[in-house]
């Protein structure tokens, strides 16, 4: 791989330390919440008061629909869209965009880079790739705890189905595509990793809040369009095991849409120090 | 020039920043064979040009030819043509240097016959290969640089400030490489500062300053064309005065002597003129290189000169 995608080849192995964390990371927190939920019952956790959580609870179990957090699929979806959860995504998006183009801008080892037969198409699309690469495999990873869960715990296998896993887990990987568009579009134009970590955590910040309080508040409800977090929706995939093509198909094309551009953007930019 | 190829040649080439500009209507041509210095202060545009050859920039207006080719539009088949050196070298502090030149070789796509060879005669043993950039010292980061840019022999070399941080050994060596790519066939441009770098390895010399080109001249026709330097000691003991019209040749004081330096085509004038104060003691003498540069930097456009 090193040499037949060197720049590919780069950016991972830049970042192999913090990745192999990210990972760890990931899968220890979602052991620590399939353990939790098959040890304790939902309505033990949210229920203790003799009331229900409230509606806007949806957004923390990833529904956007009718799954409550006091239920198995609803909190196994609390896992999947998690602040921490949402922090490690946003940190592989973040700095694998960042190392996509700015980083090298930023640092100006992209006179090297660029000063060699590389055409500005193959530094993005072989950093894009990196980052592709980077967000399956921690979308793998905390899919595949929690299908090893659901399978060894009778009581969530009961409420959750393991397609319903996988389809919850490729929810996650065009979440994750729909914020590396965007991401990878600044990268493109920025000049400074700071510019596209930057957009990065408002993109993944601004959209959960404002998901959280179209939620809340109905009459904010309209505006929940225009947040990734009402496409990504795990705690529905995992109580009905069906495929949301309709989420699928927004979350992808916002990031392809978000691909296309910073592609356009790079091929026009100076690419100086 | 005429009968050989021109390897690069930039028309009206003008870069600008917003409001900024980097390089104004500069007009250069390099001839195949040739090693061609490129010489101003800092910010004079030198890199703002050589960034626009390597299709890095995009020229706001003008035109870039090297071999032929448009350096952004056919960048891939000019850059495998092409060894460079940015001026401002940076490099992956966590790759070891084998790691770095492996990478840039990969992205070359190009067999590199002389790293071993470079590596063995810039004074980088396996032992610093082995070891991490974050580790090198200025000079090795330098070396590092000159063995990537020349290690898969390329037809045109654009060294920017590539002597910067070698040691007196090392930079003999870095002589004798050009010495024996120009013999090779090989075009080479070079960018400097340093006025006798560019003096022992140049033929021709492009001077800019602020964006503009003064001046492209053999480094010969340069040598014949500097200033005079004109000491003058006068017996009064009175120190610095009015020099009346020889003010324009900017005097320098010290106590009662003062330096000037004066075009050789208006010398005979100025010291016509100088003669009539009380002189105790004159002495002319050919400037050096360097205040012939100097006093083409300091002087606002060449046409003004009086």
């Amino acid at each position: 791989m090193r040499s037949r995608f060197p720049l590919l080849w780069l950016a991972l192995h830049r970042r192999r330390r913090m990745l192999v964390a990210l990972l760890l990371g990931m899968v220890v927190f979602e052991t620590l919440i399939v353990v939790i939920a098959s040890t304790l019952s939902p309505g033990q956790l949210f229920a203790g008061g003799g009331r229900t959580p409230p509606g806007a609870f949806k957004a923390f179990s990833g529904s956007t629909g009718d799954v409550s957090i006091a239920s198995y699929p609803g909190l196994l979806g609390a896992g999947l869209v998690h602040p921490f959860w949402i922090a490690l995504q946003l940190t592989v998006i973040g700095s694998l965009a960042a190392a996509a183009v700015a980083a090298d801008v930023e640092s100006g080892t992209i006179e090297l880079l660029m000063a060699r037969p590389v055409s500005r198409n193959r530094l993005l699309a072989e950093r894009t790739a990196a980052l592709a690469i980077a967000s399956v495999a921690l979308n793998a990873a905390a899919t595949l705890v929690v299908a090893a869960g659901v399978a060894l715990s009778p009581k969530l296998h009961h409420a959750v189905s393991i397609g319903g896993v996988f389809v919850a887990g490729l929810l996650g990987c065009a979440f994750a595509l729909s914020l590396t568009g965007p991401a990878l579009a600044v990268s493109a134009v920025g000049r400074r990793k700071s510019q596209v970590v930057g957009a990065t955590i408002a993109l993944g910040a601004v959209g959960f809040a404002v998901n959280f309080v179209a939620l809340a508040w109905s009459k904010a409800a309209p505006l929940r369009y225009v947040s990734a977090f009402h496409y990504y929706a795990p705690g529905d995939a995992l109580a009905h095991g069906t495929v949301p093509w309709a989420a699928l198909g927004v979350l992808t094309a916002v990031g392809v849409a978000g691909i296309a551009v910073a592609f356009r953007l790079l091929a026009r930019r100076d690419l100086a120090p | 020039m005429a009968g050989t190829a021109t390897v690069i040649k930039l028309s009206s080439l003008t870069k600008r920043y917003g409001s900024t500009v980097g390089i104004e209507q500069l007009d250069i041509s390099v001839a195949s064979g040739e090693v061609f210095g490129f010489l101003g202060p800092n910010g004079a545009g030198k890199t703002t040009t050589i960034r626009c050859l390597v299709g890095l920039l995009r020229p706001t207006a003008g035109q870039v030819r090297v071999l032929g080719l448009d350096p952004v539009a056919d960048h891939r088949r000019l850059a495998s043509a092409l060894g460079y050196l940015p001026g401002e070298l940076r490099l992956y502090p966590e790759l070891t240097g084998h790691h770095t030149l492996r990478l840039l070789a990969d992205l070359q796509g190009a067999a590199t016959p002389r790293r071993g060879e470079l590596c063995d005669r810039l004074g980088l043993s396996p032992a610093d290969l082995g070891r991490t950039v974050l580790e090198y010292s200025r000079g090795m980061k330098q070396k590092l640089g000159l063995v990537q840019a020349l290690q898969h022999d390329p037809e045109l070399v654009i060294l920017d400030e590539p002597t910067e941080g070698l040691d007196p050994l090392v930079q003999e060596t870095f002589f004798e490489l050009l010495t024996e790519a120009t013999a090779a066939g090989r075009t080479v441009l070079l960018s400097s500062h340093v006025l006798p770098e560019v003096q022992r390895a140049c033929g021709r010399v492009a001077i800019v300053r602020a964006g503009r080109l003064v001046t492209v001249q053999t480094v010969a026709a340069l040598r014949e064309a500097r200033a005079r330097r004109v000491r003058l000691t006068f017996a009064d003991g009175l120190g610095p005065r009015p020099l009346g019209a020889a003010e324009r040749w900017s005097p320098r004081w010290d106590g009662d002597r003062v330096v000037l330096l004066v075009p050789p085509d208006e010398l005979v004038t100025a010291l016509r003129d100088l003669l009539t104060l009380p002189v105790a003691d004159l002495t002319v003498e050919e400037a050096g290189l360097d205040e012939a540069f100097l006093d083409l930097y300091r002087t606002p456009t060449p046409e003004v000169r009086p």
